[in-house]
């Protein structure tokens, strides 16, 4: 009867007790993991495995939402800092380029035994009637008109008109351009004029002189203009039907006159005509 | 028979469930107690016998894939689930802020047996660490029972066409 009246309370109590009991052993005993843990955990394993995977996908899904959304943005500062890096980078080539020229610059005072003045081309004029460079360097560096002006590996043409600070350069292939040369090979003398785009041509060379394409062409020395042996052209053409005593001998400039950026300017004569000055005084 | 069954099962799926959430939306720093809120719900709705096995395999299942000491929660719940249980006795349950408060309440003095559990059983002060959270967690919970409360009121109503009278309820079941 009791039991009967009392039975709810008594399986209350019962379950707190056990409960406690449970609890107080585990608390004293501290027993880790137990046959029914390890069941509970077993049993949430493949639950746990496919929210893992959901929770996965939908996180990848988030991001790579969060990524489009800011992929516009960064692909606009991708532009940006290519296109800054991109001028970096044209600078520096730009520099590389700069300092090639300038060592087959400075390559020619090895070559010749002269006092140079580098140069920078400042403009380029290379019309039907005028082919012509501008330099930026004139009197106040010690240029003079008639001075011979160089690339690497040769002759490019001489001063004509010198400024205090800038100069023009006749260049070997305008219509106005002489210089006494020789053929190297042959020795065989010649005045080498311009042709324009066709580079120079050799004059006053008898038919009858051995000269061949692919002869190295120089300045002769016989002007007192240019120093003797400053390399011009290689022949490129010998012409040898027309009629007259001479040929035609078709030279091509060594240098590429339209690609020219900086020359050197020989100042030899200058330097000898100081030398002179002060021996005088 | 079928309700015993299922329990562990649906017990450990809600607990794995809470901790997934949690970790999505609060990164594990909040438990989103859903089995807190499933007490509470039985301790308004189910007889006396259901609602100690629920709060005892939920309690039993939060214990072992929540790390804690085995019993710990199963303890917990279960006071929580007869005190619910005696006092929806007294209080008409389909009043939503009842429910609010007494899910608080319940949040509250679970937190405060962790700290008070902690600080003699184990000389650890977890006071500090706790407030802040154990007060939010019990918002949460509370506004999530009510929820909770609201949809099943709704789904009670389709299914028997009116909402379970608590006054019909007897504490012997």
């Amino acid at each position: 009867m009791f039991l009967k009246n009392y039975r709810t309370v008594i399986l209350v109590g019962a379950i707190i007790a056990a409960t406690l009991i449970l609890l107080s052993y585990n608390l004293m005993y501290d027993t880790g993991t137990s046959v029914l843990k390890n069941m509970a955990l077993e049993a949430a394993t493949p639950f746990q495995k496919v929210f893992n995977l959901s929770v996965s996908n939908v996180k990848s899904a988030w991001k790579r939402y969060i990524h489009l959304v800011g992929l516009e943005d960064e692909n606009r500062k991708l532009k940006s800092k290519m296109a800054a890096l991109q001028e970096e980078l044209i600078l520096y080539k730009e520099g590389n380029l700069e300092t090639q020229r300038l060592k087959k610059l400075l390559s020619l005072q090895d070559t010749y035994p002269h006092r140079f003045i580098a140069a920078r081309v400042i403009g380029k004029e290379l019309s039907v009637i005028s082919k012509t460079l501008w330099i930026d360097k004139g009197k106040t560096h010690g240029l003079e008109p008639g001075m011979p002006v160089l690339v690497s590996p040769g002759l490019i043409g001489r001063l004509t008109d010198v400024s205090w600070h800038s100069s023009k350069v006749l260049l070997l292939i305008d219509e106005n351009s002489n210089v006494d040369v020789l053929i190297q090979r042959t020795r065989v003398q010649g005045i080498a004029r311009g042709a324009g785009s066709r580079g120079c041509v050799v004059r006053y060379v008898p038919k009858i002189q051995d000269v061949r394409e692919g002869d190295v062409v120089v300045t002769s020395g016989l002007s007192n203009i240019f120093p003797k042996g400053l390399l011009v052209g290689k022949v490129s053409y010998v012409n040898r039907l027309d009629a007259g005593l001479f040929s035609k001998i078709h030279v091509a400039p060594f240098a590429d006159l339209a690609s020219v950026e900086e020359v050197m300017v020989l100042a030899a004569e200058q330097q000898e005509r100081d030398r002179r000055e002060m021996k005088e005084e | 028979m079928i309700y015993y069954i299922l329990l562990p099962f649906a017990a450990i799926l809600l607990v794995v469930l809470q901790t997934t959430l949690a970790d999505i939306f609060f990164s594990g720093w909040l438990t989103l107690e859903l089995s807190l809120v499933a007490v509470i719900y039985a301790g308004f709705r189910l007889d006396l016998v259901k609602g100690i096995t629920l709060a005892c395999v939920m309690g039993f299942a939060f214990d072992c894939l929540y790390g804690a000491t085995l019993g710990l929660f199963t303890l917990f719940y279960l006071l929580i689930f007869l005190m619910v249980f005696f006092v929806s006795l007294r209080v008409a349950s389909e009043k939503l802020y009842i429910i609010f408060f007494v899910s608080l309440i319940c949040s509250l003095m679970e937190s405060l047996a962790l700290v008070l559990l902690y600080a003699f059983v184990f000389n650890f002060d977890l006071s500090d660490d706790v407030l802040l959270v154990s007060v939010l967690q019990a918002l949460l919970t509370s506004v999530l029972s009510v929820g909770f409360f609201y949809v099943m009121s709704k789904t009670e109503g389709l299914k028997y066409g009116k909402t379970i009278q608590t006054p019909q309820r007897t504490w012997t079941g």
